[in-house]
């Protein structure tokens, strides 16, 4: 674990000296959220829409923009520069565990996350968004939107693993969006379409968004929260658990 | 970390010219090494392979890039591997250095069997491939510390000892800028001290010199021939015919996945000279194109496709 440690501030520091790359993470975020608030605030007005809880329609958008920042995973093409660069092969010719070599990027990208959700957070506080459930509730908030930039991370890593392609792990990047248009984004679950509605019942992003919502929202209600946490817990093992055999087996 | 296997014993330099011997002589003298002995019979080479092959699946069937090599070298030695392009020994290399698995065969280094104790043979080589691998956005310090800390050291042992390297290799001055915008040179001195960080016994370099302008290339001539002389074994990939003439004790010429000549240059000059009847002393160029069976006129027409 100590390695990975090692690793893990290697790749925080190449994020601080690449502030270029984490410009897009924080603005492209705030620009959905901008443009969607401004294009359905009218139609939902917080006074007449019983889903706000009393809140503008910023803070119901509020998840979708954290889940937003959550996916873009520079971090993988900083994998891939390292793969087409030679680094990745000294690395692996050290003798560290080969689970420390994708755990210390994962690590990295824990301690991004949890600072560009707390940012975006906080600009939301500041623009009047208010977090019903509390200091645990943002501390939540922000916890499970790292985490699941850890899972996506370790999605887009496997895609840099197997392709050792930018290209590739670029495209890749952009799965997010259709995961991200499949879930009750505009309005709630039992708002949507039923073809919709299915597509977002089976969604694992859809629980996710309800227990981010439900936190800036609602008071804790543990039965949205804890579905949220369960997806990150069951993809994110399942990311490692490909990322670590994907390495072991790196010819 | 095992056994160091420094100071080594060095193969003697039968039938290399006296300019060689000097050359050797002087090397020790730098590193303040004392006299190199012949091995003795049944000592550990630092590097063996028996038999090692390696084939790559593929859209287009079953490559063979190594089709059964066998190779020792002893401890001490600078051991030239050359060949053309796409001959496998960049492929053997990585077998040898644990990148790669092994598709039938066996390798030790070191004395340890690099696909049953990969970690244990890591513990014992040092690797410089043929891109530089290094990580532009740190600096030359944080990079050696680095890999000192991957190695098994304290802070305090890694910092220490990546000092150490940047006054072996140089670089003291621009230790605390960040790699990108060193030179090649710069980066092939530095990726050489990342090599050396755990005191390997074996260090293998991938066409080290390999677009470099001739000042640099001389520079890590000088560094190679000091790490040698202290004891290290170097196993050395080039394009160059007279680097590998230059620093070579004994080499081997891989074509088409087997090995087709082995020796010091001197041997290996005098086997032609003595199967073709010629006149003068022929130069490593000419054993070369003879091991490959390549012509002067075709090699410089030739088109060829590289592979891994």
């Amino acid at each position: 674990m100590s390695q990975a440690w090692v690793l893990g501030q290697r790749a925080l520091r190449e994020g601080w000296r690449a502030p270029e790359a984490l410009l897009p993470v924080l603005f492209i975020p705030l620009f959905f959220l901008v443009v969607n608030v401004g294009q359905a605030a009218k139609v939902f007005p917080s006074a007449s829409t019983a889903f706000l809880h009393g809140q503008g329609y910023g803070a119901f958008q509020l998840p979708s923009s954290l889940l937003l920042a959550a996916s873009f995973g520079t971090a993988a093409l900083f994998l891939v520069e390292d793969i087409e660069g030679g680094y990745f092969d000294k690395l692996r010719a050290t003798p560290i565990p080969r689970s420390a070599i994708v755990l210390g990027r994962l690590i990295a990208e824990l301690a991004k996350g949890l600072l560009i959700a707390a940012a975006l957070v906080v600009l939301g506080l500041i623009f009047g968004i208010s977090i019903a459930s509390g200091p645990l509730g943002f501390v939540l908030l922000v916890a499970l939107t790292a985490l699941w930039s850890v899972v996506y991370m370790g999605f887009l890593q496997l895609v840099a693993l197997k392709t050792r392609s930018a290209a590739a792990t670029n495209s890749a990047g952009f799965v997010f969006f259709p995961l991200l248009f499949l879930t009750p984004n505009l309005v709630p679950r039992d708002l949507l379409t039923r073809p919709m509605e299915i597509a977002a019942t089976l969604n694992p992003v859809t629980y996710l968004m309800e227990a981010l919502r439900s936190l800036i929202l609602e008071d804790l209600d543990w039965g949205q929260i804890l579905p949220g946490f369960a997806v990150v817990a069951v993809l994110g093992a399942i990311m490692l658990a490909l990322n670590v055999r994907v390495i072991r087996n790196y010819d | 970390m095992g056994p160091p296997m420094n100071p080594v014993a060095r193969p003697g330099l039968v039938g290399v010219s006296d300019e060689r011997t000097a050359r050797s002589d002087e090397v020790d003298d730098v590193a303040g090494v004392a006299e190199r002995t012949q091995p003795a019979p049944g000592t550990t080479a630092a590097v063996q392979a028996e038999a090692l092959v390696k084939h790559y699946g593929g859209r287009s069937g079953t490559v063979e890039a190594v089709r059964g090599v066998d190779l020792r070298v002893e401890a001490g030695e600078i051991f030239g591997f050359l060949g053309p392009n796409g001959a496998g020994k960049s492929t053997t290399v990585r077998m040898l250095t644990t990148l790669l698995s092994i598709t039938s065969g066996t390798a030790r280094v070191a004395g340890v069997d690099v696909a049953r104790e990969p970690d244990a043979a890591r513990r014992r080589i040092g690797v410089a491939l043929q891109e530089a691998g290094l990580d532009p956005r740190q600096t030359g310090r944080e990079l050696l510390v680095l890999q000192g800390r991957l190695f098994g050291l304290s802070v305090h042992e890694a910092s220490e000892r990546a000092g150490q390297l940047l006054a072996l290799v140089e670089l003291e001055d621009a230790a605390d800028r960040r790699i990108k915008g060193y030179s090649g040179g710069m980066k092939r001195r530095l990726d050489l001290a990342s090599a050396l960080v755990h005191e390997p016994d074996v260090l293998f370099l991938d066409e080290p010199t390999t677009g470099l302008d001739p000042v640099s290339r001389l520079t890590v001539w000088e560094e190679l021939q000091r790490i040698n002389g202290r004891g290290t074994t170097v196993f050395l990939t080039t394009q160059y015919l007279e680097e590998a003439d230059h620093l070579c004790d004994r080499l081997a010429i891989i074509d088409g996945g087997l090995i087709v000549r082995e020796g010091t240059p001197a041997q290996l000059k005098a086997d032609l000279r003595e199967r073709r009847g010629l006149g003068s002393d022929p130069t490593l160029d000419d054993v070369f194109l003879d091991a490959t069976g390549r012509t002067r006129d075709r090699v410089a027409g030739d088109v060829q496709e590289v592979s891994a």
